[in-house]
């Protein structure tokens, strides 16, 4: 059994940790890029969103490296998310790939047995104990959490660093490098020492940079590709972004959920606008907008797949809070024709105006 | 009081509840006409780009009533069958109105839960407060619309032709007239029936669902995917006709899940937005027909 699962930003490198302190079988697929998109699209419904298209494309690019099962997670939420694994399923199977799929899905909808029994599956080759099983997967959120944490440092370090270009390069070197470490521990220590690193990084107090806060539909916002690499981008402007929706607030959230307890800050703040739950990250998204402003930050960018049908709840009610905080709210909307040259456009005439806005003599008023 | 019912989505499967309620209630009432080109454009110019032709129609409907009423009904219904949903839209729907048309009288926010009678009433008190606060009035009316709902029949099932189709799809996409081009006429001119999902039995409907991998967590996607694979499998009706609307999430899915269960049997789907044709969707449909009668030969 070599189990293989769809990119979702950093996911990869957590993942990687606990297959490896699992002892399992593994295909990690080729970083997401134009070739699984164009493959993806190719055999997907043609009114599935972005996502779907993206995960096909990594199945199969995972397939033809040797790959037979599939973890994918499900939900069962109002959005369209939760039914991906049958079509994937029925989709993958006319293609004449045969295939294991495993779902993750919620006890409440399948049942704690079944739940346990399709973890059980997942490490069927491994030789661990139950106790290193349960370490595993804890070494295996504490990755997460400490590479989200490098990330989120990067990207909001770029705005202010002194010498350009650094926050970037030691970013990406962190990634390139995660994939030479071999066991948690490792992978664990050579985190840390980013962080370090750039805690480090000199830094030019003077500067004041712009702040954007990047909101909107979960896959779209942390997988690079999709999104056309917008922070990346950002950060050679030398702008800081800060972004909530991370892998690592996933798990929090889905560990905290059950209580009620997750998120009470964002559900406070989408209170005044949306106060229900509507399925996907809507009310995040919400939430998120009132929470940058409050924050001090510039302006927020709204990305989400075409046709996500919480995210244009949430495209119709941002205007409301853009006009009622006097606060810039950009909304791009991603699919396989997205063109470049008229997303970087629309990017930097939304940089621009918010860089005349902060020099406007009136803006501190 | 005023109140006002806008004549989209939903309301062809709720309107005698809401009718009866609030008028029960003494209120008058002021609903939205049919839809027309008028009350398309208009929707089309205040809601948002991405959204659906229906929830753009249903915007049309609330601007053309809004100035002529007090209390303006938004129904955010969030489920039909327990653990089920309907669609994200549909639950932050008073907000996507609320904040895209500008000046709106009061609208009703709260949850409708059409899962049980119990959290109806839950409905009907926090709406009702609108109007009264006696809650013997509010009983009393709420038990009046329950009775006139129960009556309430939709749906088509011609017998005696010797063509038949199954019509499947949302129910404001099929009792629209103005939004599926009269598709239903046309089918009986060129001497086809019709049957739709409502007169097929709800248990049948979710026998047949369940049998997929995962169960289906949208009541359209039960209904519908529970409908054509009955007929399908039992030969119920000739062929399918699924109309749709653009971009509909829960049609992406359902239609697959369709066409991978019910193999060659015959499927037209017809997609339709602000700007399909006419002439496009009679010819599709007049094409479908003349095979469905070849096939019968």
């Amino acid at each position: 059994m070599k189990i293989t699962f769809p990119h979702m930003g950093n996911v990869y490198i957590a993942a990687k940790t606990l297959f490896d302190d699992l002892g399992v079988e593994y295909v990690i697929p080729p970083q997401t890029s134009k070739a699984s998109l164009e493959l993806g699209s190719l055999h997907s419904p043609e009114e599935m969103c972005l996502p779907f298209k993206i995960m096909i494309g990594n199945y199969i690019h995972a397939i033809e490296n040797g790959a037979d099962t599939v973890i994918i997670t499900g939900s069962c939420g109002p959005c369209r998310f939760g039914e991906y694994c049958e079509l994937q399923m029925n989709l993958l199977n006319r293609l004449g790939y045969n295939l294991d799929f495993i779902v993750i899905d919620s006890p409440g909808d399948i049942g704690l047995k079944e739940l346990v029994t399709r973890l059980g599956k997942v490490s069927t080759g491994s030789m661990c104990n139950r106790m290193d099983k349960l370490k595993a997967v804890l070494t295996a959120v504490k990755v997460v959490n400490l590479i989200d944490e490098v990330e989120a440092k990067a990207r909001y370090l770029a705005g202010f660093e002194a010498n350009k270009g650094e926050c970037k390069k030691l970013l990406n070197e962190c990634k390139n490098k995660a994939m030479d470490c071999n066991n948690g521990k490792t992978m664990i220590e050579h985190l840390k020492k980013y962080i370090d690193k750039l805690n480090v990084v000199k830094l030019d107090h003077s500067k004041e940079p712009i702040k954007i806060s990047i909101i909107g539909e979960i896959y779209t916002v942390i997988e690079p590709f999709s999104n056309l690499y917008i922070e990346d981008k950002l950060m050679d402007y030398g702008i800081s972004t800060k972004r909530t929706l991370t892998p690592s607030w996933w798990v929090k959230n889905l560990v905290l959920s059950p209580t009620n307890m997750n998120q009470l800050e964002i559900k406070r703040k989408a209170k005044e606008y949306l106060p229900y739950m509507i399925g996907g990250h809507a009310r995040e998204c919400i939430g998120e907008a009132v929470l940058a402003h409050e924050e001090g930050f510039d302006g927020a960018i709204q990305i989400f797949p075409m046709g996500c049908m919480p995210e244009i709840v949430s495209k119709a009610i941002l205007p409301k809070i853009s006009k009622d905080k006097d606060f810039p709210i950009l909304t791009l909307v991603v699919d396989e024709m997205t063109g470049e040259a008229g997303y970087v456009t629309r990017i930097e005439a939304f940089v621009d105006l918010l860089e005349r806005r902060k020099n406007h003599v009136l803006s501190r008023c | 009081m005023k109140v006002g019912i806008p004549k989209g989505l939903l309301y062809y499967e709720y309107q005698p509840f809401f009718q009866t309620f609030f008028e029960e209630l003494g209120a008058e009432l002021i609903v939205s006409p049919d839809t027309n080109k008028d009350i398309l454009d208009k929707g089309v110019k205040y809601c948002v780009d991405e959204a659906c032709l229906p929830v753009k129609v249903f915007h049309g409907h609330v601007s053309a009533i809004k100035d002529k009423c007090d209390l303006l009904l938004i129904p955010r219904i969030m489920q039909q069958r327990q653990r089920e949903f309907i669609c994200p839209k549909f639950c932050g729907l008073p907000e996507m109105v609320v904040n895209s048309i500008p000046d709106m009288p009061k609208a009703t926010m709260t949850p409708f839960y059409a899962t049980s009678k119990e959290k109806l009433f839950d409905w009907a008190k926090i709406t009702g407060q609108e109007i009264t606060h006696n809650k013997a009035r509010l009983q009393k009316a709420f038990e009046a619309a329950m009775e006139h709902q129960s009556k309430h029949k939709t749906g088509f099932d011609d017998k005696g032709s010797d063509l038949r189709v199954a019509l499947a799809g949302h129910p404001y996409n099929i009792y629209d007239n103005y939004l599926n081009m009269n598709l239903v006429k046309k089918l009986k001119k060129l001497g086809v029936g019709v049957i739709t999902e409502e007169h097929i039995d709800e248990d049948i409907k979710i026998k047949e669902a369940s049998k997929l991998y995962k169960r289906p967590f949208w009541s359209f996607a039960t209904n519908n995917y529970g409908f054509t694979s009955h007929i399908a499998n039992n030969g119920i009706a000739n062929g399918i006709i699924y109309i749709s609307s653009f971009a509909c999430g829960i049609d992406s899915v359902v239609i697959e899940l369709i066409k991978h269960n019910i193999g060659d049997f015959p499927f037209l789907i017809l997609k339709i937005d602000e700007h399909t044709g006419e002439a496009g969707i009679d010819t599709r449909i007049e094409a479908f027909v003349d095979m469905l009668e070849r096939r019968s030969c």
